[in-house]
């Protein structure tokens, strides 16, 4: 089970304004990296550097995340860099010793250069329906990882079998078994207004958040403004 | 039941806890997780209450047409629920009084709490708002949700609530919907609309912000649907 505190090997890090506007601020040693999602850099010394490298190359273009993750390094001598994610929510953070977290496409962050990012295709049946996209990044090695939600996050000890939401999925250890399947029957899955859930089996750890962005997008869409086409 | 919220007030959800064939009726698309051991049904009626033209009365409303039934099939089965927006929740305890919930505000409620539909006439119409109210009675616990904050009130008297921030009230106040100025003109374009004048004793449940409001002030900023 990877482990959330900060760890003597990895970045010295701050995390701050938990639940609802997390924010984390990292302090590297002279010369040391770490890869953050593009536009997620907020704050940053004079002395860091950024260097944009494609990652995960035409994987990431599908799951619909940025192309690109930026390294930040500090040369000559420590800096300080203040990160967060785009959408107003939790950060969390874990240290990966040769383990790997799977984590929803949109929940990447920034990590240690030791902790290797790839998109994982769920095959048809399990990605396909879970209107989550196709893809999840699977996030293994060593180092530091954060990663964010939309809304707070909270931390489920499996032990057996759990159902989530797809759209409340932020991240799993590896070990979990999962499938996608239609809450209670056929007359649920059109009605419910619950959609397709993901069946978690075994021991692992997994993250949910309180929130999710599709709901929040298709709330706003009576909003918008009607505009007839002969006027255009 | 019992309820545990988690991540107050920014964020909320609510984890419910059930004891063994306990059952919880939510409102549609409100579950994000939950153990195993819950049995699921849908329906569109509260379970022996009402029927299918409850069902379209809430339809008519904005709540979602259907219910989910979460029924315990082991001890300590647990279901988490939340909603749309950011903001709060509470529970609301039910005695035999009635409680008067604001339909979006609804969460859940355990299924011996009874539920119907109470239209405010043909005067909420003109207020966009959807004054829209779902009657609460029996016994036993409701959770509700707000947008922001979530504020009682204790009325002694009269008091004037604008009905976008209405969440819920007891049904042993008054109350009488009237426009906010003198006339109906001032009211419209001074973007009040409708308030609502509670008279008697009892108490409103508030929420610091206004979903309507907010979603006017992201609407322009949209690209606009093409007819």
């Amino acid at each position: 089970m990877p482990i959330t505190e900060k760890h003597d090997n990895g970045y010295d890090f701050k995390l701050c304004c938990k639940p609802d506007f997390g924010f984390a601020t990292v302090q590297l040693k002279a010369n040391e990296t770490i890869k953050v999602e593009a536009s997620a850099m907020a704050t940053m010394d004079t002395n860091i550097k950024m260097k944009t490298r494609m990652k995960g190359g035409l994987g990431r273009l599908i799951t619909k995340e940025s192309l690109f993750i930026n390294e930040f390094t500090a040369e000559h001598g420590p800096g300080e860099i203040g990160i967060a994610a785009g959408s107003t929510g939790d950060i969390e953070h874990v240290y990966l010793d040769n383990e790997t977290i799977f984590l929803q496409n949109s929940g990447y962050v920034a990590s240690s250069p030791g902790v290797a990012l790839e998109t994982k295709w769920q095959g048809f049946m399990k990605g396909f329906f879970s209107g989550e996209g196709l893809f999840l990044i699977k996030c293994s090695g060593v180092g530091d990882l954060f990663f964010s939600t939309y809304g707070a996050m909270i931390v489920i000890a499996v032990n057996g079998d759990y159902i989530v939401d797809n759209n409340h999925i932020v991240a799993f250890t590896e070990g979990l078994d999962y499938s996608v399947e239609p809450i209670g029957g056929y007359k649920s899955l059109f009605f419910s207004g619950e959609g397709l859930v993901t069946r978690f089996r075994g021991q692992g750890q997994l993250w949910i958040q309180t929130r999710q962005v599709p709901a929040f997008s298709s709330w706003v869409h009576p909003f918008r403004r009607v505009e007839s086409r002969s006027s255009s | 039941m019992n309820v545990e919220f988690i991540h107050r007030p920014g964020n909320a959800a609510a984890r419910l806890t059930l004891a063994e064939n306990e059952s919880v009726v939510a409102e549609g698309g409100a579950m994000i997780s939950m153990s195993d051991n819950i049995e699921i049904t849908t329906s569109t009626q509260q379970k022996a209450k009402g029927g299918f033209i409850k069902g379209l009365k809430r339809a008519l409303v904005g709540e979602s047409f259907f219910l989910n039934h979460f029924k315990a099939l082991q001890p300590d089965a647990e279901v988490i629920v939340s909603t749309t927006l950011s903001g709060d929740m509470t529970t609301l305890e039910l005695e035999g009084n009635r409680i008067i919930v604001q339909s979006g505000s609804f969460v859940a409620c355990e299924e011996s709490v009874d539920m119907d539909l109470g239209w405010q006439g043909f005067k909420s119409l003109f207020s966009k708002e959807g004054l829209f109210w779902l009657n609460l009675s029996g016994a036993g616990r409701v959770v509700i949700n707000s947008f922001g904050a979530i504020y009682p009130i204790a009325v002694n008297g009269e008091y004037i609530v604008d009905t976008g921030h209405i969440v819920a009230f007891d049904e042993t106040l008054n109350f009488q919907l009237s426009k906010a100025g003198k006339s109906w003109v001032s009211s419209i374009l001074g973007g009040e609309g409708l308030v609502c004048r509670f008279n008697g004793t009892g108490t409103v449940w508030c929420q610091s912000h206004n979903i309507t409001a907010f979603g006017r002030s992201l609407g322009p900023q949209l690209k606009p649907i093409k007819s």
